[in-house]
């Protein structure tokens, strides 16, 4: 169900390029495809835990970026701006995820969280490359696992989704 | 002037605007109502919210109309994830079936977090809903739906214009649904990110009707199927004739020729004859008639050696003598009647003057008669019955039919007259007149009847010259014999009488008298062949 790491998921990228016979693009990230799987991901991840009781033994509050997009707003942002708000809300899921990981027991559990976060570290290298510097953003607060994975998930979907698709370099690169 | 033109202007820009506007509002009115009609039947909850684009949310819910109230007893609260709650003005309208639709348009929205719905009549919560706007996506049908031919069979290319949304071309999914014209059952086919799909597989020759709609895919966006477009429709490429069938019917007609023809060739002489039957030719018949003689048939007699041809006298067959019947004479009644002679025996020689007068006295009459009747009437019945009746022979008795006789006289006296051999072959009797005279000689057509002279006189009568008289009587030393002449042979049989007193003197014989042609007269003296 899973790829696994994300360096797999690159090469899997690749591959797929090289079949097609399409140029490959700088960034294979820029693939819309690509990022749709780590969204799918995440929403199996989140779609599993639901139920889990208890909150699946994972206590204590998590910081989380802001998900929503407000596309009228969104579009008068710039792409650098863009890029800053998504690089820190990797940042933060990053951070709450590898919380996440030390507080589940359940082994099937920490195979989804590592999953997730290995999607999100690959998506941080990808914006750490567009040498973005770190800045606050407005954050939230989760106080479940479910509430985490949830805005993960948003997250993904929107913010990160809506910069691969205009970012500039992806854009350069596409065909 | 200027400024009246300018106010022209502005008016006719005014007009202008506001009619366009109109057809959209008209336009828009139409797709609001076809929405509002799927989510009525798609979505459960209330209140029904769809995102047409980007950044516009347009909910609405539906009452009855009887228990509606104003728009202004309703509130529809929305509230934002980790915002604060803001109010959405309310429009009522009425709809169909008795019912009032009221509704809530947001034209400033976030999307990827929840939005929390609260409606309110006079502060009482009746509805309440949290949802995604990104996830109640509910699009225009797609523009420009265009079919294509691609130039090979069974195909056709639909193409379509794709809703303009940004950031959601790549997510958006179509379903094409395509059947044949007049048909309802049809087939359908999605297609992921694309502007346009082939439809494989139709029939050739045949008019498709194909329509489309749209929906996002759901990993990022979702919503609900939109209305179908209006169907498109286009005929296919004519078929070519398919292959398989054309082999097997070039085989076919390839079998059923070789089949005819070995039946042609089988029955060509039969077939021959009937369409060109041969002329029957007497070829074989005339050897070298037409190969050597050219078709003379003249020359061809004279020259040709066949053995069929070569007498003429075989057409006269006919013609051949009849053998001379003679008869010895025998003494009967009175003279017989003649009958009817046969045409052979039509003239009697005679050499003297009484015989002369005899013949004479031959009716013409009879003899035409005697000439019409054919010899073959003769009955031997008649002469049997002058046998059975020993009653004097009259002349209706014994010469009432067409017989001939032939009487011979012998006789004691000499020859006066030479023996005139008077013979003509036509004549097959000849005559002697031997009654109450001297000389009677009996004659042959075809030969001399030859007496000797002292031995006795042999003479021959025949019942032709006797056709109104009676028949003399010869006396005791005549014999007579019964003739049937056929016109091929003659038969004799005796007849005898009761005064024939010559039995004791002597046996009568049956002879068959036969003559031949003779190439001259016989002399005198040359005996006679036969006895009785």
């Amino acid at each position: 169900l899973f790829s696994g790491t994300g360096p797999v998921v690159v090469l899997l990228t690749v591959l797929q390029w090289a079949g097609r016979g399409l140029p490959s693009p700088v960034r294979p990230i820029c693939d819309p495809r690509v990022l749709d799987r780590f969204i799918m991901e995440a929403r199996d991840t989140e779609t599993a835990l639901r139920g889990c009781k208890a909150g699946c033994g994972v206590t204590g509050t998590f910081v989380v970026p802001l998900t929503n997009v407000d596309f009228v707003v969104w579009e008068t942002k710039d792409t650098e701006e863009q890029a800053l708000e998504v690089q820190s809300g990797m940042s933060l899921f990053g951070q709450a995820l590898g919380a996440v990981r030390e507080s589940v027991s359940r082994v099937a559990v920490q195979i989804l969280i590592d999953n997730n976060k290995s999607n999100i570290h690959s998506l941080g290298q990808v914006l750490r490359s567009l040498h973005i510097q770190h800045k606050e953003v407005k954050q939230s607060r989760v106080s479940s696992l479910s509430e985490l994975l949830h805005v993960h998930t948003n997250f993904l979907r929107g913010k990160v989704r809506l910069l691969l698709t205009n970012a500039p370099a992806c854009q350069q690169n596409s065909t | 002037k200027k400024m009246t033109n300018d106010n022209l202007n502005k008016l006719l820009v005014f007009c202008v605007l506001f009619c366009a506007q109109k057809t959209s509002i008209v336009h828009g009115a139409q797709a609001l109502e076809t929405k509002v009609a799927l989510l009525l039947h798609a979505e459960p909850e209330n209140p029904k919210c769809f995102a047409e684009g980007m950044s516009d949310l347009t909910c609405f819910w539906e009452e009855d109309e009887e228990r509606a109230g104003s728009a202004d007893q309703y509130s529809f609260i929305y509230t934002y994830q980790n915002e604060n709650s803001s109010e959405c003005s309310i429009t009522a309208l009425p709809a169909a079936g008795g019912k009032r639709l009221y509704f809530c348009r947001l034209s400033q929205t976030q999307l990827f977090v929840p939005l929390d719905i609260r409606v309110f009549r006079d502060d009482l919560l009746i509805h309440n809903r949290s949802l995604f706007i990104e996830a109640v996506f509910l699009l225009d049908p797609p523009a420009n739906l265009t079919l294509t031919s691609t130039g090979m069979q069974g195909q056709l290319k639909a193409s379509w214009l794709p809703p303009s949304l940004k950031y959601m071309g790549d997510s958006m999914m179509y379903e094409v649904s395509y059947a044949m014209a007049g048909s309802h059952i049809g087939k359908v086919e999605e297609v992921q990110a694309s502007s346009e799909l082939i439809l494989r597989g139709l029939q050739s020759g045949t008019k498709y009707k194909v329509r489309i709609r749209v929906k996002l895919d759901g990993i990022s966006y979702s919503g609900y199927w939109s209305a179908w477009t209006d169907p498109v429709l286009m005929e296919t490429m004519p078929g070519d004739l398919d292959p398989l069938i054309v082999s097997l019917s070039l085989i076919i007609s390839l079998v059923l020729t070789l089949l005819s023809l070995l039946v042609l060739m089988s029955h060509r002489r039969f077939l021959l004859k009937k369409i060109w039957p041969i002329i029957p030719t007497p070829e074989s018949k005339f050897q070298g008639l037409f190969k050597v003689y050219g078709g003379d048939f003249q020359e061809w007699l004279g020259h040709s050696t066949g053995g069929l041809w070569l007498r003429p006298t075989y057409f006269y067959s006919e013609e051949f003598p009849v053998p001379l019947e003679v008869l010895s004479e025998v003494s009967l009644g009175p003279a017989l009647p003649s009958s009817a002679l046969p045409p052979k025996a039509s003239e009697a020689l005679g050499e003297e003057e009484d015989e002369d007068k005899k013949l004479k006295r031959v009716d013409p009459a009879l003899m035409e008669g005697w000439r019409k009747t054919p010899q073959e009437h003769w009955t031997m019945d008649q002469l049997r019955a002058i046998h059975q009746h020993p009653a004097p022979w009259t002349q209706s008795s014994l010469l009432e039919s067409h017989d001939a006789y032939v009487t011979l006289n012998a006789q004691n006296h000499s020859v006066e007259e030479p023996l005139d051999d008077i013979l003509e072959e036509t004549l097959p009797l000849q005559v002697l007149f031997a009654s109450g005279r001297t000389s009677s000689e009996s004659r042959s057509d075809l030969g001399s009847v030859q007496q000797s002279s002292g031995s006795g006189r042999l003479s021959s009568q025949s019942s032709f010259e006797y056709p109104n008289h009676t028949w003399p009587s010869k006396g005791p030393g005549y014999t007579y014999m019964a003739v049937a002449d056929s016109g091929v042979s003659m038969d004799y049989s005796p007849m005898s009488s009761n005064k024939i007193d010559d039995i004791g003197k002597g046996v009568i014989y049956t002879n068959e008298y036969k003559n031949e042609i003779p190439a001259h007269r016989r002399p005198i003296g040359t005996p006679i062949h036969f006895a009785f």
